[in-house]
């Protein structure tokens, strides 16, 4: 998996490409909107992450510019300006997602990867992880036979992280995806779900499945 | 006491004055100089003739019959005329009363015919050029201040997780680190929420509007009331909940019921309880939040939505949060047209009042 990072502010970038790096990622990186369009005409990236605020043509005319050629690499967008009608912009000019600074690592990773998978992401009715499965169709959740009663946003919240499994979820992404907010509400209650699906897949089960990543995100996995 | 009824007072004054003097005169003209006259004329005869009374009657019918007319006519035609005046102040008057920090860019109408009043439309028109500037160049400050913190604020964040991640820190250095990222990601909501509202400000922030189930909102956010009061072993309850539909942004209107919510548990009791209703009322829908608690003091009350300002009581309780939940709230509110009010009994419950036009 190779991913071009465009970010003209050298220690963002310079630690951007250590995380994705650690991650597994082949990581190119440069500074400004010519090089990154020349770079993704040579080179076939997976991933593009594209700061908007470059010097000379900005980010979001590069990414006007790569998907008048067709190319249809997926890529993820950030911003220091952090509008909220920005984010519609970027979405509309082609970008498959939207990242405001400053953002946690954990949260952009989790992003590279999901756009990674996205194009191999499955239209399964029944997702599995170990013995817990979930219906799609009736919202129907089970452990090892048993049958796991969920409210709406835990089904939702159990659905994400199942679709994700095996790839850390950052709070923003789960707040986005699962309660469509567009803004960090300060508040802990992602935390607070986690805790309660966390209470009806794990407790009195072998192994446990949904962990906390460090710093800021949760995984749904298998036990190593 | 208006100048318009000042000048009006003295003009009538001034013509009852101009009225007996007229009389005084005419009765010297006509009752006076003719006995003279006729004394010297006629001294040879019958002195003493008697003055006849008709004659002063007569003076006395002319100063009423005509004089108070005219006097009238002269003091209703000075009202109109103090009217006619005096109107452009007080359209200058209703035209400056609507101006305040959110629209310092309108100008007052002028004339153009170079009087008095066109002077001093023109003085204020420069005086509200020089505000609107001052107030421009404190946004434009703070917005380019919030952007400005953005880069080092990515970098101090991105590092420090760099460092937590590569695992080479000690124990305590790793602790240090888990603090700081604490402190970064409090530091970033404030930063945001200074974005917001400096966009805001400076008329930036653009809503999407549509109609919108309110009574669907609320009770979404009561799903996450309950799981947020939980933890905290507050009881929560939805008094009503009546259907109502308003022309408002989906997502701001979230980030305001989610905010109250998040208020009205964080600044709660142990075995405290929050009650939300929604209910219409004519052509409004009238959200209440009502939570148990410390509540606010009454000399606070008043700046409660003022950014960045926080009670005594609320240092205290070392409650975490940015300083601009409520002042977002409130941008919130006013850009779909309501009202947000807040109410509180020290030690007993504190009352926030939402109302928004119907759709």
């Amino acid at each position: 998996m190779r991913v071009l990072v465009v970010e003209d502010e050298k220690k963002t970038a310079s630690f951007v490409r250590k995380a994705l790096q650690a991650e597994g990622f082949a990581v190119d990186v440069c500074h400004d909107g010519e090089a990154a369009l020349a770079a993704a005409a040579a080179t076939p990236f997976d991933v593009l992450v594209l700061d908007i605020m470059l010097p000379g043509r900005d980010g979001l005319s590069v990414l006007r510019q790569l998907r008048e050629r067709k190319s249809t690499t997926p890529v993820l967008l950030l911003s220091a300006r952090g509008e909220v009608n920005e984010r519609v912009e970027g979405l509309n000019s082609g970008a498959d997602d939207y990242l405001p600074k400053p953002f946690e690592l954990a949260e952009l990773v989790a992003r590279v990867r999901a756009l990674t998978r996205r194009s191999t992401e499955n239209k399964l009715t029944t997702l599995r992880v170990a013995d817990l499965t979930l219906d799609t169709l009736t919202h129907k959740a089970q452990r090892g036979g048993a049958t796991i009663e969920l409210t709406v946003r835990e089904y939702r919240l159990l659905e994400f992280l199942m679709r994700s499994a095996g790839r850390p979820c950052g709070r923003m992404m789960i707040l986005e995806k699962v309660w469509d907010y567009d803004f960090d509400p300060g508040t802990n209650l992602v935390d607070v779900y986690i805790r309660r699906v966390r209470e009806k897949i794990d407790a009195g089960f072998e192994p446990k499945l949904l962990y906390t990543v460090r710093g800021s995100g949760y995984i749904l996995k298998e036990a190593q | 006491m208006t100048i318009r009824t000042r000048l009006s007072l003295w003009y009538a004054s001034i013509m009852f004055i101009a009225l007996m003097v007229m009389g005084v005169l005419l009765y010297y003209q006509l009752v006076i100089e003719p006995r003279e006259e006729a004394h010297h004329h006629h001294h040879h005869e019958r002195d003493e003739e008697p003055v006849d009374p008709d004659v002063f009657e007569d003076v006395t019918s002319i100063v009423l019959s005509c004089g108070i007319p005219a006097a009238l006519l002269a003091v209703a035609g000075g009202w109109w005329l103090m009217k006619k005046s005096l109107a452009p102040i007080a359209s200058l008057t209703r035209a400056t009363e609507k101006i305040t920090a959110q629209n310092l860019g309108e100008r007052l109408a002028r004339t153009h015919n170079g009087d008095e009043l066109d002077r001093l439309t023109e003085v204020f028109n420069s005086m509200l050029a020089r505000l609107d500037d001052s107030f421009n160049r404190i946004r434009e400050f703070t917005l380019h201040a919030s952007h400005e913190l953005k880069t080092p604020l990515t970098v101090l964040r991105g590092e420090t997780e760099t460092a937590l991640r590569e695992n080479s820190l000690s124990a305590a250095e790793h602790d240090r680190a888990v603090s700081q990222l604490d402190e970064l990601n409090r530091l970033t909501r404030i930063v945001d929420g200074l974005t917001l509202l400096a966009k805001a400000d400076a008329g930036q922030v653009s809503l999407n509007l549509e109609t919108i189930r309110l009574d669907e909102l609320v009770r979404d956010n009561f799903a996450d009331l309950q799981i947020l009061a939980e933890p905290h072993g507050v009881e929560v309850m939805l008094a009503a909940c009546e259907e109502v539909s308003v022309r408002g942004d989906r997502h701001r209107l979230r980030q305001l019921l989610l905010n109250l919510a998040d208020n009205a548990v964080k600044y709660n009791q142990p075995q405290g309880s929050v009650t939300m209703s929604l209910r219409r009322s004519g052509n409004a829908a009238d959200f209440f939040i009502t939570n148990t608690g410390a509540g606010i003091p009454p000399e606070i009350l008043p700046r409660v939505f003022d950014r960045f300002y926080r009670g005594d009581a609320a240092h205290g309780n070392a409650v975490d949060g940015c300083g601009l939940g409520l002042s977002i709230a409130q941008w919130i509110v006013s850009a779909h047209g309501g009202k947000i009010q807040i109410a509180s009994e020290p030690l007993k419950q504190t009352i926030v009042t939402v109302q928004l036009p119907t759709a």
